[in-house]
């Protein structure tokens, strides 16, 4: 009995002791590996009578003269190298373990070629070269993770996004000058992890080993556990694992045979990878339609002219995601409904992107919204240009919005006029918004909508988040210059609490706002404060000169608060000299609550 | 049931088979130099030398010859090499070996012409002999369950050309191994890859 018992215990011991050896040896051992490319092998390339496994690439007598015991002559193959415009690593031809890897996985040479057997008679094999697929990386290296380089201190020191090689896992190990190797993520003999990893890819593990990318850890990509189950990535590809989390790197990026060779990306075009989750299915807002409104940053419209190092002021036009994200860094927007006063420094979603500050600096981190504007809108020489033309033309938008001009909009800093009475509340004089205010998706939700914030696209001309009319003879209505009343009250407005001929103008001449104002600001550099005030900058294919005594002119003058006047031609009307005076407008008639949005 | 007399009969014959095609042995094989005329005739004297009544392991041809030097073998620790390798490359290292037995001609038996061991000194490219057995490293399996089986030896904890393969030909494998090489069994015996 007691022998029958302990029989009992030792064998249900045993038993699933057994069991997980056997899985073990499954797992961990070449053999039935891939790599086991003997005539029992599992994988359809396999040896046709070779019944050996480590033959392939071992012999124990006459190697070649290169640990381990290497049993096949090295490739020949000049390769293609991976470049990239910032990295700081020096990447050369590969060497060592890697040519190693090459010999078969370069699809050059034959793979039944051993040194112990003579060329004349190479082990017969089902393909005699690795058949072209994602195994076959060619000559061309360069769209490729780059090997063949020193991690070391100093590049560690140079790249901030690499950490210093001590802290890098013992599990990766580098070669014998400290160089990055195909061994150094991939052991031939064990396919545990699958793809013969050393450390599991699930969130990234594999890559955040050496890669410590600004902001990673708490990115929504690093952590938002959307379903990506069955997720195309790639023609004939999915990705691996079952959500955005786990898929990490791998979501965007390809290690090997990327289609976007420099950045390793998934796809050749910059913003399909952004846009194949961020089209509805995945990400939360769906991005894609946004871009295919009427007017859009068009990120689709060019491929390839992004660089990350770009010179923001010489570059050739262009807009991407990355322009305004960095995918490693995003996070959701946690102060997302709330606009205006609150928005004018940059907020999770375009957190770590360079920017141009509004003295024309460079920044490598943008730290206001309008500086990642700047990039393009400002002094590059791409920059576009206006629909209006203006008596002062300025398409640099960050010398409109200098906050020492005549006027402007307080975007880059507080402008405290007293002629400002129109403003709803919490806005007032003092108040500063942001380019998105204005510019943006008409139906962010900053804007009472339900979609994304940020000016990705709109139904409105120029971006704008809500309808501006801007042509002459417009019939006025909430409606017509629904973006200005968002901030002015149109009571106000028309009431001629500011400028007494305010209705006079909008309402029974139909001209539109645009017309005497310029939006953005007057930069000082042309204008002065007299002839420039109050955003006041003519359209002149509405407003003509009119003849005086001085010659043609047209000209604002400003006289005082609430008062100036105006020598011009419009509508056919001469004024010359025409002045206006109020005395009407103050502090009580200032702050009305005419609400036109959800989020007043 | 009992087995019938032609089940006994055919295991039998089915076991001398199977016996007869796995008992290998030196005679016949290439290290049968019997018919050779330098060989003096017999299988055992061009390494065995009697000089008493007993064979002994120890050959006494080549006096001069350094038995501790240290073989070329691709790893640091390569210590002196034992007897199961010392014999080996008498003939084997393409150096040394030399007929200096029974007063026979000086030759090179092995050598640049006759593909073998012909590198030994040149490092790399041989596995190595007289090394110690790894012992902690999780590249090899443990010694214990190597020697297990008694097929595959480990003498003085060291692996030595006799570990892989037997000058006998007692098992009748390729390349005189100790045991065959199918799906690789001899390297992963040791090797845990």
């Amino acid at each position: 009995m007691t022998m029958r018992r302990a029989t009992g215990w030792s064998m249900s011991a045993l038993f699933p002791v057994m069991v997980l050896a056997v899985v073990a040896l499954a797992d961990e051992s070449i053999v039935n590996s891939k790599h086991d490319l003997s005539m029992r092998g599992p994988g359809p390339i396999r040896a046709v009578h070779e019944d050996e496994i480590c033959v392939f690439c071992h012999t124990p007598h006459n190697a070649a003269p290169q640990t381990p015991l290497w049993n096949r002559a090295n490739p020949r193959t000049f390769y293609r190298i991976y470049e990239s415009s910032t990295t700081d690593a020096r990447i050369d031809q590969p060497s060592g373990p890697s040519k190693m890897c090459l010999a078969c996985h370069d699809g050059s040479m034959a793979l039944g070629n051993v040194l112990t057997r003579p060329d004349t008679h190479p082990i017969v094999m089902t393909a005699r070269t690795i058949p072209p697929g994602s195994a076959d990386l060619s000559s061309d290296l360069s769209d490729d993770h780059p090997i063949g380089f020193r991690y070391d201190r100093a590049l560690s020191n140079v790249d901030r996004q690499i950490r210093a090689p001590e802290i890098v896992s013992v599990k990766l190990p580098l070669g014998a000058h400290r160089e990055m190797q195909c061994t150094t993520c991939h052991d031939p003999h064990n396919n545990e992890l699958g793809d013969f990893l050393r450390i599991t890819d699930e969130m990234s593990a594999m890559c955040v080993a050496c890669h410590d990318m600004d902001g990673w850890e708490v990115s929504s990509h690093a952590m938002s556990g959307k379903r990506t189950m069955g997720r195309v990535v790639d023609p004939g590809e999915r990705l691996k694992y079952a959500n955005v989390r786990d898929n990490g790197c791998m979501s965007c990026h390809k290690i090997h045979s990327a289609p976007h060779p420099e950045r390793l990306l998934r796809f050749e075009r910059e913003e399909e990878g952004c846009l194949n989750c961020h089209s509805g299915g995945v990400a939360n807002f769906n991005i894609a339609a946004d871009i295919g409104k009427r007017a859009s940053h068009e990120v689709e419209r060019r491929t390839g002219v992004h660089d990350p190092a770009e010179n923001p002021f010489t570059m050739r036009r262009h807009v991407e995601c990355v322009d305004c994200h960095n995918p490693h860094s995003v996070r959701h927007n946690p102060i997302g409904t709330v606009r205006g006063t609150f928005g004018q420094t940059v907020k999770g979603p375009n957190l770590n992107v360079p920017g141009v500050a509004i003295s024309g600096g460079y920044r490598n981190e943008a730290m206001f919204v309008y500086e990642l504007c700047f990039k393009c809108h400002g002094d590059s020489t791409s920059r576009p240009r206006l629909n209006t033309s203006r008596q002062v033309s300025q398409t640099n938008v960050r010398l409109e919005f200098q906050v020492s001009n005549p006027s402007f909009h307080p975007v880059a800093g507080p402008r405290r006029s007293p002629d400002s009475m129109s403003l709803i509340s919490p806005l007032r004089p003092g108040s500063i918004i942001t380019c998105t205010d204005c510019h943006n998706s008409d139906n962010a939700r900053s804007m009472g909508g339900s979609g994304a914030n940020g000016p990705h696209g709109s139904m409105f001309e120029s971006l704008l988040v809500r309808n501006y009319e801007t042509n002459d003879y417009t019939t006025e209505s909430a409606q017509a210059y629904a973006l200005c009343y968002g901030c002015h009250s149109r009571e106000s407005i028309l009431g001629d609490e500011s400028f007494p001929s305010h209705r006079r103008h909008i309402v029974d001449f139909q001209t539109p706002c645009n017309v005497c104002h310029d939006p953005h600001g007057v930069y000082r550099g042309q204008a002065n404060s007299v002839n420039h005030s109050n955003l006041i900058n003519f359209d002149l294919s509405v407003v003509m000169p009119a003849d005086t005594p001085e010659g043609r002119r047209t000209v604002y003058e400003d006289t005082g608060t609430l008062s100036g006047s105006c020598t011009l031609t419009c509508h056919g009307f001469t004024h010359i000299g025409f002045p206006y005076a109020n005395s009407a407008g103050g502090s009580s008639a200032r702050v009305r609550n005419y609400s036109m949005g959800a989020n007043r | 049931m009992r087995p019938s007399g032609i089940t006994v009969c055919f295991c039998v014959l089915a076991f001398a088979a199977i016996g007869g095609w796995a008992l290998g042995g030196i005679e016949g094989s290439k290290h049968d130099f019997s018919n050779q005329d330098w060989s003096g005739g017999d299988a055992c004297s061009v390494c065995h030398t009697a000089t008493s009544e007993e064979p002994t392991a120890t050959p006494l041809w080549d006096e001069n010859a350094d038995l501790n030097r240290t073989f070329g073998t691709p790893l640091e620790q390569s210590k002196r090499a034992g007897m199961g390798t010392i014999i080996c490359l008498r003939c084997h290292d393409g150096t040394i070996a030399r007929d200096t037995f029974g007063g026979a001609e000086r030759e090179r038996f092995v050598n640049r012409e006759h593909p073998g061991l012909h590198t030994a000194g040149h490092g790399t490219s041989e596995h190595p002999v007289g090394v110690d057995y790894p012992r902690i490293d999780r590249g090899y399996r443990p010694a214990s369950s190597v020697t297990a089986s008694g097929t595959v030896q480990l003498p003085d904890g060291k692996v030595e050309c006799s570990s892989c393969h037997d000058p006998h030909n007692m098992s009748d494998q390729k390349y005189m191994l100790v045991m065959s090489n199918t799906r690789s069994a001899l390297c992963l015996t040791c090797h845990r890859k």
